[in-house]
């Protein structure tokens, strides 16, 4: 790359290795910086009720788990519909460990850290093991594989008594260094540790991305043949991909239970799969950048729809329960509609925005 | 051993209804190459169709159940053309996950109705005597239903075999270029197939809505066990459909009569199924009857 790293007009590569940087101007750094800065600290400024303190974390929790669908879905093309029972498994990890343990048990409370990993390798287990027909088959017949486990997971945590049958298990308040987390600052102290988890792993994933063992995924999914000539291994490498998606969803669930301090069947129906799928979509496929917008957009749609089917609900009081049905219409309707006119998802927007400032003050 | 033949009936009579369950899905796959996750929506809404022409419109139930499989045709259709023409040429992952969506969206309107929530049962039109015979019996509406079901499927089956419009699907399926040289509507094809999947669809919702009773759940698990079925009988096999429903049901049959209550398990039959399917992708991915065109990758 050139001298001048201020801006990006101008300037050309001189080797792979520039090319391959995270931040291809010091204005890029920057405005990441900022931008870093300012959600670590606009919790000082500002009071959000708890109300508004949890959607803000079920944001960035379906973040975390998104990165994980995204690598399957977008970068290695395989689709997932069971992601909510990778998730749920990472939950169920943690809720066995309460269930045996004890609610209190200081393993939990106190070295949650170790847990969430913990969560996030059984999940990687999992989902490398229903990965497993992929040493043998096409991305088509993955669809009905991770469908199958979805299943296999409801049928699991409802009729088993070790998983309360589906009930509520409750998981213990935390220790931090100060002691105890009080239930005043619970939404507050999660915010920080997922906004952590989440800048991480992000930088986990743009890593990956950039390095050998990312980019075979990108290789696989657009031609399997020449990846092979190329000297990687297909199968291996999907099946990699799955317990890449298990590894982020398990820690997902982990920080999911913990949360919400208990484990229940309801949060990884198939319904959640098709909402998570949702936000890949719509944040866009194979983009790093689509794992932040896309969860962000369906869960302000979320909101929305709730309160719309609150005011549709007074109006029409024949309807049962508008919610449910305004939740999965929408859902739908906003992925079929994203891959009919938009495939590349809120990020192709991001894109162009972003390469108009940059070009700036010229056109191209 | 009555209790065996029983179980061996009513498991023959719920896997008929898989077979024809998934006859649908077998012919979207065979023209269009396309999963079709939003099959058992599909069976949902023709069984409604049926039944809100036959209660609510007032018709009689064989003229509203053949309306319906009209109705159900036409809308499947109209699915393919809205949706699914402009994706033609597209990658098959996103027309797959249009039908994922699809799925979503049809659950959605369904439960804005009052079918969504609450339990409706035809109104008997056949006798309620079970016929009886060595110590079995099964009731009149299975036995109509299994009639119907195998005369549907015999029908397809020479449709595929013997007809022009089965001859293009065929084709179209083997090699989209080829059959486009030969003056074959390749879109046509697609949206037919849709349509016939539609009409199939409406038919097995029409009989298992008189067999066990309206209720979108269970509705909801007949669209889902279509993928066991279809993957034990190989995804573009007709009488894999068949012989894999059948099979389904046996086990299912077996399942919740002899290892429910035992070692602590039950429930055995909603799982058994996809369990079976994780082991059959895992060694013999093409099925029992699919064409070993799989490429390892």
């Amino acid at each position: 790359m050139s001298e001048n790293r201020w801006m990006a007009t101008g300037n050309f590569f001189t080797s792979y290795k520039a090319e391959q940087r995270i931040f291809m101007t010091h204005i890029d750094r920057l405005v990441f910086i900022c931008f870093l800065v300012a959600l670590f600290a606009w919790p000082l400024f500002f009071k959000l009720g708890n109300k508004y303190m949890l959607v803000i974390d079920s944001i960035l929790i379906a973040i975390v788990a998104v990165y994980g669908l995204n690598l399957l879905t977008g970068f290695a093309g395989l689709i997932s519909i069971g992601h909510a029972a990778f998730v749920g498994v990472g939950a169920y990890t943690l809720a066995s460990f309460a269930t045996v343990l004890g609610t209190n048990h200081v393993l939990i409370t106190h070295w949650w850290p170790l847990m969430i990993l913990v969560s996030g390798v059984v999940g990687a287990v999992i989902g490398g093991i229903v990965g497993l027909p992929a040493l043998r088959l096409k991305h088509l017949y993955l669809v009905i594989a991770t469908l199958s486990f979805q299943m296999i997971f409801q049928w699991t945590i409802n009729f088993m008594t070790f998983f309360n049958q589906g009930q509520t298990i409750s998981i213990g308040r935390v220790f931090w260094f100060t002691g105890k987390v009080a239930r005043k600052q619970h939404y507050l102290f999660w915010y920080y540790v997922i906004l952590v988890i989440v800048v991480v792993l992000g930088l986990a994933v743009r890593n990956l991305l950039r390095s050998k063992h990312g980019r075979c995924l990108v290789a696989v999914r657009d031609n399997d043949r020449a990846a092979d000539a190329m000297g990687m291994n297909p199968g291996i490498t999907k099946v990699y991909a799955f317990a890449l998606a298990g590894f982020f969803a398990g820690v997902a669930g982990a920080l999911h239970a913990y949360l919400w301090r208990g484990v229940g069947f309801e949060s990884f129906t198939l319904h959640h799969s098709i909402s998570y799928l949702a936000m890949a979509i719509v944040g866009g496929l194979g983009t790093l950048v689509g794992s932040f917008f896309g969860p962000v957009a369906i869960l302000m749609l979320e909101l929305q729809v709730e309160h719309f089917a609150e005011f549709v609900g007074h109006y029409f009081t024949a309807i049962g329960d508008v919610a449910t049905a305004f939740r999965p219409l929408s859902f739908g309707l906003v992925i079929v509609l994203f891959l009919m006119f938009e495939p590349r998802g809120i990020a192709n927007w991001w894109r162009i925005t972003r390469s108009y400032f940059k070009l700036w003050p010229f056109r191209y | 051993m009555s209790y065996f033949l029983q179980l061996v009936v009513s498991g023959v009579v719920v896997g008929s209804i898989y077979a024809l369950s998934a006859l649908g899905f077998v012919l979207i796959y065979k023209s269009s190459r396309v999963l079709n996750i939003a099959h058992g929506q599909i069976i949902a809404t023709g069984a409604f169709i049926t039944y809100a022409l036959t209660v609510f419109a007032g018709i009689p139930i064989v003229l509203a159940f053949l309306l319906s499989m009209v109705i159900t045709f036409c809308l499947a259709m109209s699915v393919e053309r809205i949706f699914l023409r402009r994706l033609i040429g597209e990658p098959i992952i996103s027309v797959i996950m249009v039908t994922i969506g699809l799925m979503s969206i049809i659950d959605g309107l369904i439960y804005l109705t009052p079918f969504g929530s609450e339990n409706f049962s035809f109104p008997e039109f056949l006798p309620k005597t079970p016929i009886a015979f060595w110590g079995v019996s099964m009731s009149w509406t299975q036995m109509v239903g299994v009639v119907i079901t195998f005369t549907m499927i015999g029908g397809f089956t020479w449709f595929f075999k013997k007809s022009t419009v089965g001859i293009s699907m065929r084709a179209v399926s083997d090699d989209q270029f080829a059959s486009m040289s030969v003056g074959i509507s390749v879109p046509k094809v697609f949206g037919l197939a849709w349509a016939t999947a539609g009409l199939t669809a409406a038919a097995a919702g029409g009989i298992i809505g008189n067999i066990t009773g309206l209720n979108f759940d269970v509705l909801h698990s007949f669209g889902i066990i279509v993928f066991p079925v279809v993957i034990v009988g190989g995804l573009d096999s007709i009488l894999g459909a068949i012989v894999a429903g059948i099979i389904m049901g046996l086990i299912q049959q077996f399942a919740s009569g002899y290892l429910d209550g035992k070692w602590g398990l039950f429930g055995t039959a909603d799982v058994l199924p996809y369990i079976i399917l994780l082991i059959i992708l895992l060694f013999k991915p093409h099925g029992l009857f699919g064409i070993h065109e799989i490429e390892r990758v």
